[in-house]
């Protein structure tokens, strides 16, 4: 493949015209690359663009290959270099979207493109998987979202499950008036009257939790494994995918796939927020428990 | 004798944490060795595939490929079919998918594959194995009697590959090599 000219002239032509496209600095447009096969002849211009896998996603946000997608060694000159960073980043943003597409990112690139430090590391935690998926519960089917993080173990790292949501649990632990919760206790002295009061904390099975410490937080996934457990909720399809990542300082963003046609497609950014970094914590929780 | 065997406890240890870092690190030239190993693997399966799905194959060669193309799977490994107006994905095993192929029931089978091949970093999993994934684009043309296109899809293939250092016995010498074996492939219909 490294081998043909042809390809590599394609391919540059290719890149610098996406490039130019999504950039507005080009006149000349996009003009399909033909190549034949059979009787058919078939436009790999898109297939060139598509940022097929996440990690070529990784790659491609920290300008680690080149435009055929060859990795290039840290040695090279092109290896992160913030230039040419510049203007790969565009081709990750979902440019059918305005919130993806204005002054927000061109913000962002500024900030990774000024920092040295500002690059994806696969093994660098704070990115996670949101699986949405279908269960069957009591042999109806259930939309539950799994989440995952990548977790170093011995000699590698494996997906961990993290957190789900499910809204049936969600719905076990409301969050209560505080009136309400107010006139749930066991009062101070009731260890002296061997705890005769208890019974009252297992009248209201559905406010048993406003009997727990103040720092008491629902374990959804534990509840998930019980139910998994006992055979009550069982697996049938993974539906969507997305990602999340933190990693970034001041900045969090979602990567979804698209698949549609023409050259913005595959794994691009469809959410971008400027979150400050003592605010991303407790966004975090939801992921990271 | 405590003092000896704490002495040689060291040593086991310094050693085999020698092994493990000599494993860890992959040089970039080792790491493009071994990405062009695996894409060897996957451009036998391209090639098996067009000759199992072609319909100029005779039976028993069709079966033969077949034999070829399931050797460059993991046991167990499994093939994940989506498409746009079928999203939910299908599962077969290996040997089932390729039969299915050959069974199409098409006239005339067109089957290319485009010249793009993404190759992921490769990544350790817990064992030590290196993993990584590599995406191919295929495109399909079903034909009647006719001669009349009925099916066509293009479609994305997500091959999983494994890769472990293994080791040998040749004429008493312990020789060591690299073992690709391919593993789960997610095939996805794109919008093209």
């Amino acid at each position: 493949m490294r081998n043909s000219c042809n390809r590599i002239t394609l391919g540059k032509l290719v890149f610098l015209q996406i490039a130019g496209f999504l950039l507005l600095f080009s006149v000349l447009g996009l003009e399909a690359q033909n190549r034949g096969l059979g009787n058919a002849q078939v436009d790999e211009t898109a297939l060139y663009a598509m940022t097929k896998q996440m990690s070529q996603f990784f790659s491609r946000f920290n300008n680690e290959e080149d435009q055929f997608g060859e990795k290039l060694q840290p040695s090279s000159q092109e290896w992160r270099n913030q230039q040419q960073r510049r203007t790969v980043l565009p081709l990750l943003f979902d440019n059918h979207n305005p919130r993806t597409s204005g002054s927000l990112r061109d913000y962002f690139i500024d900030d990774l493109t000024n920092s040295d430090s500002s690059f994806l590391q696969f093994k660098g935690g704070r990115w996670y998987a949101e699986v949405s998926s279908t269960f069957l519960h009591q042999g109806e089917e259930v939309q539950i979202i799994l989440i995952l993080m990548i977790e170093k173990e011995n000699l590698g790292s494996k997906w961990v499950l993290t957190n789900v949501y499910y809204p049936a649990f969600s719905q076990l632990f409301p969050t209560g008036e505080i009136a309400e919760r107010e006139k749930h206790f066991l009062h101070p002295m009731s260890h002296e009257l061997d705890f005769m009061n208890i019974y009252k904390a297992f009248q209201r099975p559905e406010v048993i939790e406003y009997y727990a410490s103040g720092n008491y937080q629902p374990d959804y996934l534990s509840l998930f494994f019980y139910e998994v457990k006992k055979g009550n909720l069982k697996f049938k399809s993974v539906d969507k995918l997305k990602f999340h990542i933190f990693q970034i300082k001041n900045w969090y963003f979602e990567v979804n796939w698209f698949n549609r046609s023409g050259n913005n497609t595959g794994w691009l950014i469809s959410n971008l927020m400027y979150v400050a970094e003592n605010e991303k914590e407790k966004l975090l929780m939801f992921y990271q428990p | 004798m405590k003092k000896i065997q704490f002495i040689i406890a060291v040593l086991i240890g310094i050693f085999s944490v020698n092994i493990v870092q000599a494993q860890d690190d992959l040089s970039p030239e080792r790491k493009q060795a071994i990405d062009s190993l695996a894409l060897e693997k996957v451009r036998d399966l391209s090639k098996y595939i067009s000759i199992i799905g072609s319909k100029t194959t005779p039976w028993s060669e069709a079966n033969r490929v077949i034999d070829r193309a399931d050797e460059l799977f993991m046991a167990g490994a499994e093939i994940g079919v989506s498409s746009i107006s079928r999203p939910e994905v299908a599962y077969y095993k290996v040997r089932q998918y390729f039969e299915r192929l050959m069974r199409l029931n098409y006239d005339r089978v067109e089957i290319e594959w485009f010249k793009i091949e993404y190759v992921s970093d490769l990544q350790r999993q817990p064992d030590g194995t290196y993993v990584g994934v590599i995406t191919i684009f295929q495109k399909f043309k079903g034909y009647d009697k006719e001669g009349g296109l009925v099916y066509e899809d293009t479609t994305k293939k997500d091959i999983t590959v494994y890769v472990k250092r293994k080791e040998t016995q040749i004429g008493g010498r312990i020789i060591g090599f690299w073992d690709v074996l391919l593993g789960d492939m997610r095939v996805k219909e794109t919008s093209k």
